[in-house]
């Protein structure tokens, strides 16, 4: 039994990297452009796509496909953003309601380009380790170590750079912020796209795990708001460790209850958190 | 009211009660039911989010609880159909307090109280989907009556229309009412900023759970009248996606009048039964729709269509 | 003069177009075409429309004198059953269609239910729902015929899948399936099949959705069984064998429903893969010139190279051969109008297309299908089976 837990909250951390990923774009977009980017999921399932189409179609060698993906869920994510997001800036209905028709738009023409058929990659790094007697694959270790580092370089770079600083006050302060010299409109825009480009990213990796179908991306970004929350809206590294306890709840949660419930135990969790530590789990770090 | 506006209502209320003598398509009767009835939905969601500016996402399951329970207490307690609605409505109205209550009393505020209501929403739907004994989880359970009303069964579509009508006048007038009373103005100042309200001695937290509860005791009554027009009850009427579609609807129609969303609801309802594209490109069409009125018609088409109209007035 | 000339110009094109409607037979179908359980809705659309589509360009059909021709009308349910429920109504009252195909969805089939026994004896419901087995037969629901195999019953095929697992000597069987209205009547069907051949059956339901197996199958593997009995989707599928293989905690996998692909796709990880399969195009492709000829034919009309082996055998439910199969009966009954003569003509034949099917004495169709049995390395052998 104790191997099963172990097993557990490892493969569950694992997940929880996937989650963080996409919270973290949840949580810079929420807290730079004011809305809640349901989209992100469709990002997702673009960089899914496009990782698929330039291993297995187009030839190319999985590293390299997978920062191409990158390259196109960030193009999508600023022609997004200069046609539609830009007009909802600080209006969160108004930013749902448009995310939503896009998740309608986007997900209908997957299905026409791509079939409802599972498209599945070719193995990337097939093979496994065993690890204090849990076996695990190798290439869902690869995929959170990648993840890990880029949310941690994310956060490096946000505390590091002038660019980073910036947004953090914007984030505190935008009127400040602007007097300041930041310029807003160039600034929000680059959160989006870096937000759908991160949503690309965990595409193109979730790509390497599962089967891919056009709708893979909406389960993904309710699982990504949730840790948001759970961590507190505009916690980066919070966001990391949101997404992994919502991935070890769930994981540990099915070995003890039944499985069927899988998708309340977080959600238990995270009204919870919400009433006894209304900023969340994270608050006050960054 | 001035005396335009209540002879255009007056015009309009006696074009809809006439209709079914002129059409005779069950198809056209059939979407006018199914836009009342989310047509109610509808308003008694933006009494909660457009009048009182707390975007709940609990609908969908004081919606479909309903449905459930006025067939269980029919079954079990031997109730006729209108008992049974009004017990489904009291028990949803229970819930919703407590819901609420816990959701006002620690101030949940914008995002936060969708997500903590969304959370309660999906973990009823999960309940109904796994309490087999009871509900008949994915199975869904059809339901062979249908009320009976001054001695007459509700069976066929034109008294469902008429039922669905007068149910979403009703429906209108309550919430004009409420949102033209005392209680109403206190919904606007919360709205607009709950500590001024706090401030200006309103029980903020009283008014926001009155107007929940009113809000979904409403749904409550439209949930019971849809799964016995529809004939069958399933776990997908507390799905998130019913949530979303009414908030599409107010959003579509508008959310600064009582009677703007039904103009979402029905466009909603009709629109799927209008376009003959393919199903991907249907689908393409509707999200384009959605999200052109977000960024051009941002009051929806009620609230745009009204300042077109005022300004034309004015100049 | 001119007056009179429109008269008669009016006159003659109601006539054509009256002489017209009369020569088309029209074939509804309520299917979700878009959504997370569109897979079955979007297979049998494909297939209902190429043999629609294929009729007509040759000519039609004959039916007494008279040449007919088809149209489809094929609205998306979205598994609404508010939708449904309008498309059906305008099939039936607009279109004025006396034939319809679907629903596979057992929500949708329950929403339009109430409407489409209240027409009864107006037209003929073929769906492939779980919800009509237990409908089909009993009264004021004439117009209903199931267009699947059901897995219990005396020409069930579960039975015969569960002798053939315990030839292999299985002795306890893991059932994961994702918790919907199928799975709840086959954990219904199945147990009682598994207790009788003296097999164990541990059973462990998912939310749709899932993608993540590792903790349930980390939990069913703790029981030690020996053969693994996964959801029936294929879009859980590859991802149910994939994990399960990857980490070395099953090495069987038996299947009632779903495709070879995500067993061959781990071939050297496997032992057994044994699989219930309508058809197995791969192979049948080589043998059968029917089957050859139809995905030819499938790849010159919708002007594609990727044939969809994985999802053609779905074909057989709801669409192309019960398109022809629907000819035939009305050739047989001297009919397109006539409802009742049509069905005890459906009821009465063997239809000899890609697949031999009959219908049931209450109207739930009995195909013939095969027992895939792949072993490590990826051979495979296929055994034919006619069901009683």
């Amino acid at each position: 039994m104790g191997q099963l837990i172990f097993g557990q909250l490892l493969n569950g951390a694992i997940i929880g990297t996937l989650y963080g990923i996409i919270a973290l774009g949840v949580t810079l977009t929420f807290g730079i452009t004011g809305i809640v980017n349901f989209a992100l999921g469709v990002f997702m399932m673009l960089g899914a796509y496009a990782a698929w189409y330039f291993t297995d179609t187009a030839g190319l060698p999985y590293p390299i496909a997978v920062l191409c993906a990158v390259g196109v869920t960030a193009l999508a994510g600023l022609v997004a953003d200069q046609a539609l997001f830009r007009f909802t800036r600080n209006n969160l209905v108004n930013g749902l309601l448009v995310s939503i028709g896009m998740i309608a738009v986007l997900e209908a023409t997957a299905l026409l380009i791509f079939t409802a058929t599972p498209k599945e990659l070719h193995r990337v790094m097939p093979g496994v380790i065993q690890f204090m007697g849990f076996v695990l694959p190798k290439m869902k270790l690869t995929v959170f170590l990648v993840l890990l580092a880029v949310i941690f370089g994310t956060y490096a770079a946000l505390t590091r750079t002038w660019i980073g600083r910036a947004a953090y006050a914007y984030a505190q302060n935008p009127e400040a912020a602007e007097l300041m010299g930041v310029r807003t409109a160039r600034l929000q825009t680059g959160v989006v796209v870096y937000s759908t480009a991160l949503a690309g990213l965990g595409g193109a990796l979730y790509a390497s795990l599962y089967s891919l179908e056009p709708t893979l991306g909406s389960l993904f970004v309710l699982k990504a708001v949730e840790a948001a929350i759970l961590a507190g809206i505009g916690s980066v590294i919070g966001s990391l460790f949101g997404g992994v306890i919502l991935g070890v709840t769930e994981g540990v949660g099915s070995i003890y209850l039944p499985l069927a419930f899988r998708d309340v135990y977080g959600l238990v969790f995270l009204v919870a958190i919400l009433l006894f530590m209304p900023a969340g789990l994270f608050a006050g770090r960054k | 009211m001035r005396f335009q506006n209540r002879f255009l209502f007056f015009a309009l209320a006696v074009a809809l009660l006439a209709l079914p003598l002129g059409v005779k398509s069950d198809v056209v009767l059939t979407i006018l039911v199914f836009s009342w009835l989310q047509g109610m939905l509808a308003v008694s969601f933006n009494l909660i989010f457009g009048f009182t500016g707390q975007l709940t996402m609990f609908h969908a399951a004081a919606f479909g609880i309903a449905g459930y329970a006025t067939h269980l207490s029919m079954q079990h307690l031997g109730v006729g159909y209108w008992t049974g609605t009004v017990l489904a409505a009291l028990f949803v109205s229970v819930l919703s307090i407590i819901v609420g209550t816990i959701c006002f009393r620690f101030r949940l505020k914008e995002f936060y109280f969708a997500i903590v209501t969304l959370a309660f929403s999906e973990m009823a739907r999960l309940t109904v989907l796994n309490w087999n004994s009871v509900t008949n989880g994915t199975l869904g359970i059809n339901l062979q009556e249908k009320p009976w009303l001054f001695g007459f069964k509700v069976n066929d579509t034109v008294s469902w229309y008429y039922l669905s009508l007068v149910a979403l006048a009703v429906t209108l007038l309550v919430c004009s009412r409420l949102v033209h009373s005392w209680m109403g103005r206190c919904f606007s100042a919360i709205r607009l900023n709950d500590e001024l309200g706090d401030t200006l001695g309103i029980n903020v937290f009283r008014y926001k759970l009155a107007a929940f509860v009113a809000g979904n005791f409403i749904a409550a009554v439209t949930g019971s009248l849809y799964a016995y027009y529809l004939g069958s009850l399933e776990p997908g009427f507390l799905s998130i996606d019913q949530s979303l579609g009414i908030v599409a609807m107010v959003l579509l129609g508008g959310r600064s009048s009582v009677f703007a969303p039904v103009v979402g609801a029905v466009l909603l309802t009709a629109l799927p039964h209008l376009i003959h594209f393919s199903a991907e490109v249907r689908s393409i069409v509707y999200g384009s729709i959605l999200i052109l009125t977000i960024l051009v018609m941002p009051q929806g088409i009620y609230g745009s269509i009204a300042a077109l109209l005022r300004k034309r007035h004015a100049s | 003069m001119k007056n009179r000339i429109a008269v008669v110009a009016a006159a003659l094109a109601a006539t054509v177009s009256s002489a017209y409607a009369q020569d088309v037979v029209k074939i509804g179908q309520i299917e979700a075409q878009t959504g997370t359980l569109a897979t079955y809705g979007w297979m049998g659309h494909q297939g209902a429309n190429m043999a629609i589509t294929e009729i007509n360009n040759a000519g039609g059909f004959k039916v007494g004198n008279k040449t007919y021709k088809m149209e489809l009308v094929s609205p998306d349910t979205r598994a609404n059953p508010q939708d449904a429920l309008i498309q059906l109504k305008s099939i039936l009252e607009q279109q004025k269609a006396k034939y319809v195909f679907g629903p596979f969805l057992t929500n949708v089939f329950n929403g339009i239910e109430p409407y489409a026994t209240q027409n009864n004896g107006k037209f003929l419901l073929m769906g492939g729902a779980t919800a009509i087995h237990a409908q089909l037969g009993t009264p004021n629901r004439d117009y209903l015929m199931r267009t699947w195999n059901w897995d219990a019953g005396a020409s069930g095929f579960g039975q015969l899948m569960v002798d053939y697992l315990k030839k292999q000597g299985s002795k306890k069987t893991a059932m994961i399936f994702q918790n919907d209205a199928f799975t709840k009547v086959a954990v219904d069907i199945y147990t009682p099949i598994f207790k009788a051949a003296g097999m164990e059956l541990q059973v462990e339901l998912f939310e749709p959705g899932t993608k993540d197996f590792s903790a349930p199958l980390a939990k069913l593997a703790a029981g030690k069984p020996d053969y693994l009995f996964p959801g029936y989707t294929d879009a859980v599928l590859y991802d149910i064998v994939r994990q399960a293989t990857e980490t070395g905690l099953f090495k069987n996998f038996f299947l009632v429903r779903g495709s070879m692909a995500p067993g061959l796709k781990n071939k050297d990880l496997i032992d057994n893969y044994i699989a219930y399969l309508p058809k197995y195009f791969e192979q049948a492709e080589k043998t059968e010139p029917k089957v050859r000829e139809f995905i030819t034919k499938y790849k010159a009309f919708y002007k594609t190279n990727d044939f969809p082996y994985d999802q053609a055998p779905l074909c057989s439910s709801s669409c192309y051969d019960h398109i022809y199969m629907l000819v035939e009966a009305m050739k047989k009954a001297g009919t397109v109008d006539d409802v009742a003569k049509v069905k005890a003509a459906l009821m009465s034949i063997t239809y000899d297309g890609l697949w031999k099917i009959r219908y049931d004495t209450t109207g739930e169709a009995v195909f013939d299908f095969d027992v895939l049995h792949m072993k490590k390395g990826g051979a495979i052998t296929a055994t034919r089976v006619n069901p009683k």
